[in-house]
C-alpha cells in the first residue's frame, strides 16, 4: 500500500496503481478517451494530463503508476489549458456530426467538451474529408471523421476476441481503422464495439437512426439468452404522449457490474446473441387468457377456477397419477420452487418433466453451450432435467400442465403435438402467441424475464436477482403469481402460500428450504 | 280574474323580454365600458342592428344543445331544480306596481298584477324560497364541487337574506304599510314643500345596505361565490344547454327584480315628481295640466326608466368590482351589513320619536 | 373608520372610472353610429374575419419544413425539435439516405397542431434551419381533430 495525494486528499491504494484508477477511486474524474478497464493502457489521446508534483511537464494519468508521498493535481490552470488543448486537436478533425450521430447524448467527446472544452475553435482549415459510411462487417458502420483513433477497438479484438479483424492504417493525419481486405468482422462479440468506442464512429445497424438514446430508459436485468446470465441493461422507450412507437425495447447493452479481476476480461462484454436477440420481448406476444369453451378472452379468475377445480376433482377421485406436468428452465429460481412445492411436494406428482433445452455452440469467452438461463437454478432446486418420456407422459393422462417459455425453437412441443388430443384437458403457460396455442384448453399469458423479478442461477452457481423492467403486455401475468394462486386454489397447503407478495417472498422462503440459496 | 290573468301575462311578458335584453344590454355595456364592441355578429338577413339579435341566437343555441343529465343523479329533480329557481323569482313581477289607475269607460284598473297586503313579505320570501333551486341543483348533479357550490350559494343567500329583511324594515317604519302601492302612495308626498319624500331620503343607510345585499342575492361579480366560476365550484358546472340557461336567466331576473324593488322602495316607484292624478303642480309655482291617458303613460314611462337605470348600475358594479373571497364575504354580511342594518333601525327609531 | 372610509372612497372612484368610460365611449359611437367622423374611436377592436391586424416580422405561425435545392427535406432527422418540444407533438421517424453525406432523413415527420403551442423551440433547437414558423398561416381551426395531423408532405408544401 502507498499513500498518495490527490488534489491534497490523501488516499493509498496498491502498488502498482495508475494515477487515473487512484483517483476513482479517492471519487475523483479524470477526463479519459483511449482508455479502458479492461486493457492495459494506451496512451494515445493525451486527455488524462494531470500535474504531477516534483514532474517539469504534465503526466499521462493513465499509464502513470503511483509513488509512495506523489502530490497529483487534477484541476489547476496548467492541467485545464492542456485538456482544452488536447480537444480543440481532436475536434479540429471531428465533424461535429451530433445532430444525426446515434452517439451523441452519451458520447465522451461531447461530455468532455461540455465540461473541459467550451471554446471556440482557431483552426480556420478546412476540415479532412473521410469516408463516413464504411461497412466492415457484421453490421457494423464505421465512420472514419467521427473516430478519435483511441485504438479500444483495435485492442478489443486483438486481446479479448483475439480475432484481429480491425487495425490502424496509414500514418499521422492519414491514418484510419480498417479491415484487412474483405476480411470483415465476424465474431460473436462485435457488437461491443460499438459501446467501447468512446464517439460514435462505429454504429450498427441494429440501433443506427431508429430513435435518439436520451428517449430511451436504462433498467437492469439479466440475459436468459444463455446459461452464463450476462449483467445487462434493457433500454426500452417509454412512449410519447400522443403517438405510437414501434416497439418497446431498442437495445441491450452490457452492465458492468463485477470489477473483480478473476472476472476482467468477462465482465465488460456481452455477447451479439444476447445483445440483438431482444425482439422476442415485443413479438407475437400473448396478451389475453384464453378459455378454449368460452370463445372469449377471460378473466383472471375464471381461469384460476378453472384450473383449480380441474385439479381438485383429479385429487377427490384420488386419481393424481393422471395428471402431468412440463416445466423448463426459462423459469427462475423462484417460480421452480413454487412448481416443485406444488406438483412434486403438495400433489405428489410423478409425471414432471422438462422440455429439451435449447442449444448451440459454445465459445471460450461467455457463450454457454446450454442457452436457457437456469438449468443450474432447477437442479438446485431438486428437480432432474429429464427428457420428456412420451410413453409416461401420456399414459392414462386428463390433465397436462405445459409451461413454455423459450422464444426460440420449436423444442420438444412438436413431438408432444400430435399426442395432445390424447389428454382430455390441456393447459398452457406461455409468453407468446404461437400457433400451437389453439391446441390448448386453457392458454395462460405469461411473462418474459425482462418484465418480471425473480433470480436466475447461472452456470457457474451464481443466483443473480433482477427486477421487472418493462410492464406486462395486457392479462400476462408472471409464472409465480399464477403459481402462488394456484397454490392456494387447490387447497393442499393454503397457508405456505400467504404473504407471498413479491418475488423475494418466494425467495426468503427458498433460503429456509434449500441449503444452496443461503 | 281576466283583468289579472291579463295583467300577469303583460307583466310576465314586459319582465322576461327586459331579461332577455338585459343580456344583450351586459355585454355592450361591459364592452363600452371596456373600450371595445361587444356582441355584434347576430345577423338576420345581413341586417345586425348593434347585434340586438344576438339574445335571440343564444336562445336558439341554448335550445338545441344536448340536455344532459350525469350519471347517478335523478333526472326529475335534476330537471326541477332550475325551473324552481326561475319560478320563484318570476312570480315576484306580480307584486310591482307599474303605474297607478289606469281609467278605461269608468273602469279603473290597477296597474299592479296583485296588490298583496303583504307584498314586502311576500317578495322576500319568494326570493328566500329561490335558494331551493340552488341547493337542489348543487346536490343532484352528484358532483362534490356543485354540492360544495350549492351550499356555499344557500350560506351565502340566507346570510344575505337577513341583511336584506333588516335594511326594509326602516322603509316599513317610515312608510307604515307592507302593501307596495301604499309604500308607493307616501313617496308622492312632498318634503319642506318641494322634496318628493322618496325613501332615499329618508333612508340613505337603508337604501346602501338593501343595494349591497341585493347584489348579494342576485349572485353576480362581487358576490358570485355559488358559481365560482374561476374555480369552478358552482351549483350548475353539471348543467348545460336550455338548463343552464335557466339559471342564467334567472340571475338577470334578479337583477331586474332588484332594480324594480330598488325603484319602488327608494325612489318612489312610478312617480315622477311634482305630477299629480291631473297634471304637473311645480312647488315654485306653475302648473301643467294634463290628460289622465298622458299622466299614466308618463308614470309607466317613469318606472321603466328608473329600472333601466339601476339595471345599468348594478352592470357597472358588476364589471368594476373583483370578487370577494368566502370569508370576506360572510365577514362583509355578518359582521358588518348585519349591525349596520340595526343601527339603521335604532337610529330610524330615535329619529322618529323625537 | 378611517380605512372604511379609504375604502368606500376607493370603492365609488373606481366605479367613477368605469361609468366615465362608459359615457365617454358611447358618445363617440354614438357619433360614429350616425355617420359623423371623428379622430378617437369608441373601441380599439378589430373587426376580425373582414379586418385582419398585422402579422408581426418575429411572429410564430404554422410550421414548414424546408427542402433542399434537389427538394429532398433539409432535416436531417435528428429530432431534437421532437426533444425540446414541450408539448410533444412532434413525432419523427428516420431512414438511412443513400447519400453517405446526409446519412439521415425523416421518413415519418407529424405534428399534432392541435398539442402545439407555438413556442418555437422546435425552431430553435433545429440544428439545419430545416423547420420553420414564418408560414403566416394562423388560421388553423379544422373541424376534425384528425385533420391537424400534420405530415411530411403537408409541411413540405
Ligand atoms: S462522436 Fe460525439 S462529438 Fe462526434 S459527432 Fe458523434 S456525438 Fe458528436
Ligand atoms: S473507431 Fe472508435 S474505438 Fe475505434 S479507434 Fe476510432 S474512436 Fe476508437
Ligand atoms: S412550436 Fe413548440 S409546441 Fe409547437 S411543435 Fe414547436 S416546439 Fe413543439
Ligand atoms: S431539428 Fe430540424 S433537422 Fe432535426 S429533426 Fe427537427 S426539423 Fe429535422
Ligand atoms: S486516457 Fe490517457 S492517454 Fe488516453
Amino acid at each position: 500500500m502507498v499513500e498518495i495525494f490527490i488534489n491534497d486528499s490523501a488516499i493509498k491504494v496498491k502498488e502498482g496503481t495508475t494515477v487515473l484508477k487512484a483517483a476513482e477511486k479517492a471519487g475523483i474524474h479524470i477526463p479519459h478517451i483511449c482508455f479502458h478497464d479492461a486493457f492495459p493502457p494506451e496512451g494515445s489521446c493525451r486527455m488524462c494530463l494531470v500535474e504531477i508534483e516534483g514532474h517539469p511537464c504534465l503526466e499521462l494519468a493513465c499509464s502513470t503508476q503511483v509513488r509512495e508521498g506523489m502530490k497529483v493535481y487534477t484541476e489547476t490552470e496548467n492541467v485545464r489549458d492542456a485538456r482544452k488543448g488536447v480537444l480543440e486537436f481532436i475536434l479540429a478533425e471531428h465533424p461535429m456530426d451530433c445532430p444525426i450521430c446515434d452517439k451523441a447524448g452519451e458520447c465522451t467527446l461531447q461530455d468532455y467538451y461540455e465540461q473541459y472544452g467550451l471554446f471556440e475553435s482557431d483552426f480556420l482549415e478546412e476540415k479532412e474529408r473521410k469516408d463516413k459510411k464504411v461497412d466492415i462487417g457484421k453490421g457494423l458502420i464505421l465512420d472514419r471523421e467521427r473516430c478519435v483513433l483511441c485504438t479500444r477497438c483495435v485492442r478489443f479484438l486483438r486481446d479479448i476476441t483475439k480475432t484481429g479483424e480491425l487495425g490502424v492504417f496509414e500514418r499521422g493525419v492519414r491514418s484510419e481503422i480498417g479491415i484487412f481486405g474483405d476480411q470483415y468482422i465476424d465474431n460473436n462479440y462485435a457488437g461491443n464495439l460499438v459501446e467501447l468506442c468512446p464517439v460514435g464512429a462505429i454504429t450498427d445497424k441494429d440501433f443506427r437512426f431508429k430513435t435518439r438514446n436520451w428517449f430511451l430508459k436504462k433498467g437492469a436485468s439479466v440475459c436468459p439468452l444463455c446459461s452464463r446470465g450476462c449483467q445487462i441493461f434493457i433500454e426500452y422507450h417509454p412512449g410519447f404522449a400522443r403517438f405510437k412507437v414501434p416497439k418497446r425495447v431498442y437495445r441491450i447493452s452490457s452492465r458492468v457490474t463485477s470489477r473483480d479481476q478473476s472476472q476482467k476480461e468477462k465482465g465488460y462484454w456481452i455477447c451479439d446473441i444476447g445483445r440483438y436477440g431482444y425482439s422476442y420481448m415485443d413479438k407475437d406476444r400473448a396478451e389475453n387468457i384464453i378459455l378454449k369453451q368460452k370463445n372469449r378472452p377471460a378473466e383472471r379468475g375464471e381461469a384460476e377456477a378453472f384450473l383449480g377445480e380441474k385439479i381438485k376433482k383429479l385429487i377427490y377421485r384420488n386419481k393424481l397419477q393422471r395428471m402431468g406436468v412440463v416445466l423448463n428452465t426459462w423459469l427462475t429460481n423462484e417460480e421452480l420452487f413454487l412448481a416443485r412445492k406444488i406438483f412434486t411436494l403438495d400433489l405428489e406428482l410423478e409425471k414432471v418433466f422438462f422440455t429439451e433445452l435449447d442449444t448451440g455452440e459454445k465459445d471460450d469467452l461467455l457463450l454457454t453451450a446450454d442457452r436457457t438461463p437456469n438449468k443450474k437454478g432447477a437442479e438446485e432446486i431438486g428437480f432432474e432435467i429429464n427428457q420428456i418420456e412420451k410413453q409416461k407422459l401420456f399414459d392414462e393422462t386428463e390433465l397436462l400442465i405445459v409451461f413454455w417459455s423459450s422464444p426460440f425453437g420449436l423444442g420438444s412441443i412438436t413431438e408432444l403435438l400430435p399426442e395432445l388430443s390424447k389428454v382430455r384437458t390441456k393447459i398452457l403457460f406461455t409468453p407468446f402467441k404461437r400457433k400451437w396455442n389453439d391446441a390448448f384448453d386453457l392458454v395462460i399469458p405469461t411473462l418474459v424475464s425482462a418484465e418480471k423479478g425473480g433470480s436466475f442461477t447461472n452456470i457457474d452457481g451464481k443466483v443473480q436477482h433482477f427486477d421487472a423492467v418493462l410492464s406486462p403486455p395486457g392479462e400476462a401475468r408472471a409464472e409465480w403469481e399464477w403459481l402462488v394462486s394456484l397454490g392456494k386454489e387447490i387447497e393442499v397447503d393454503f397457508n405456505s402460500y400467504l404473504g407471498m407478495k413479491f418475488p423475494y417472498d418466494v425467495y426468503k422462503k427458498m433460503k429456509d428450504k434449500i441449503e444452496f440459496f443461503r | 280574474m281576466i283583468e289579472a290573468l291579463i295583467k300577469f301575462l303583460c307583466a310576465i311578458v314586459w319582465f322576461l323580454l327586459l331579461s332577455l335584453y338585459l343580456t344583450w344590454a351586459e355585454r355592450k355595456e361591459s364592452a363600452v365600458m371596456q373600450d371595445r364592441v361587444g356582441a355584434n355578429r347576430a345577423n338576420f338577413f345581413g341586417f345586425r342592428i348593434l347585434g340586438l339579435f344576438q339574445p335571440l341566437a343564444d336562445a336558439i343555441k341554448m335550445m338545441t344543445k344536448e340536455d344532459f343529465t350525469p350519471a347517478f343523479s335523478k333526472r326529475f329533480l335534476h330537471n326541477l331544480a332550475p325551473f324552481l329557481s326561475f319560478f320563484f323569482v318570476a312570480v315576484t313581477i306580480s307584486t310591482i306596481p307599474f303605474g297607478s289607475h289606469l281609467m278605461i269607460g269608468g273602469k279603473e284598473f290597477r296597474l299592479q298584477v296583485i296588490d298583496l297586503n303583504v307584498g314586502i313579505l311576500f317578495v322576500l320570501a319568494l326570493l328566500a324560497l329561490s335558494i331551493y333551486g340552488v341547493i337542489l341543483s348543487g346536490w343532484v348533479s352528484n358532483n362534490r364541487w356543485t354540492l360544495l357550490g350549492g351550499l356555499r350559494g344557500s350560506a351565502q343567500l340566507i346570510s344575505y337574506e337577513v341583511a336584506l329583511g333588516l335594511s326594509l324594515i326602516g322603509i316599513i317604519m317610515v312608510f307604515p304599510s307592507l302593501k307596495f302601492s301604499e309604500i308607493v302612495g307616501f313617496q308622492s308626498e312632498l318634503l319642506f314643500g318641494w322634496l318628493p319624500k322618496w325613501g332615499v331620503f329618508l333612508q340613505p343607510l337603508g337604501l346602501i345596505i338593501f343595494l349591497m345585499a341585493a347584489m348579494a342575492e342576485s349572485e353576480r361579480v362581487p358576490f358570485d361565490l355559488p358559481e365560482g366560476e374561476s374555480e369552478i365550484v358552482g351549483f350548475f358546472t353539471e348543467y348545460g344547454g336550455l338548463k343552464y340557461g335557466l339559471y342564467m336567466f334567472t340571475d338577470f331576473m334578479k337583477v331586474l327584480i332588484i332594480a324594480c324593488l330598488l325603484t319602488t322602495l327608494f325612489f318612489g316607484g312610478y312617480h315622477v315628481p311634482w305630477l299629480y292624478a291631473d297634471g304637473f303642480h311645480f312647488p315654485w309655482g306653475g302648473d301643467w295640466l294634463l290628460p289622465h291617458g298622458i299622466v299614466v303613460l308618463f308614470q309607466v314611462i317613469m318606472f321603466n326608466l328608473k329600472v333601466f337605470f339601476f339595471c345599468w348600475l348594478q352592470i357597472l358594479i358588476r364589471w368594476t368590482y373583483p370578487r370577494f373571497r368566502y370569508d370576506q364575504l360572510m365577514d362583509f354580511g355578518w359582521k358588518f351589513l348585519i349591525p349596520l342594518s340595526l343601527f339603521n333601525i335604532a337610529a330610524t327609531a330615535v329619529l322618529m320619536s323625537l | 373608520m378611517f380605512r372604511l372610509f379609504g375604502y368606500f372612497f376607493e370603492i365609488i372612484r373606481g366605479s367613477v372610472i368605469t361609468a366615465r368610460h362608459f359615457i365617454v365611449n358611447l358618445f363617440f359611437h354614438t357619433l360614429n353610429l350616425f355617420g359623423i367622423k371623428t379622430k378617437r374611436k369608441g373601441a380599439f377592436t378589430i373587426q376580425y374575419p373582414e379586418q385582419k391586424s398585422e402579422i408581426a416580422e418575429r411572429h410564430r405561425s404554422l410550421h414548414r419544413l424546408m427542402k433542399r435545392e434537389n427538394g429532398k427535406p433539409r432535416c436531417v432527422a435528428c429530432m431534437l425539435c421532437q426533444t425540446v418540444c414541450p408539448s410533444e407533438c412532434i413525432y419523427i421517424e428516420a431512414a438511412e439516405d443513400p447519400d453517405p453525406e446526409i446519412q439521415k432523413y425523416p421518413s415519418t415527420f407529424l405534428i399534432d397542431i392541435s398539442r402545439c403551442c407555438f413556442c418555437g423551440f422546435c425552431v430553435e433547437a433545429c440544428p439545419e434551419d430545416a423547420i420553420r414558423m414564418d408560414t403566416g398561416e394562423v388560421e388553423l381551426a379544422q373541424y376534425n381533430k384528425d385533420d391537424l395531423m400534420l405530415d411530411l408532405d403537408f409541411l413540405l408544401s
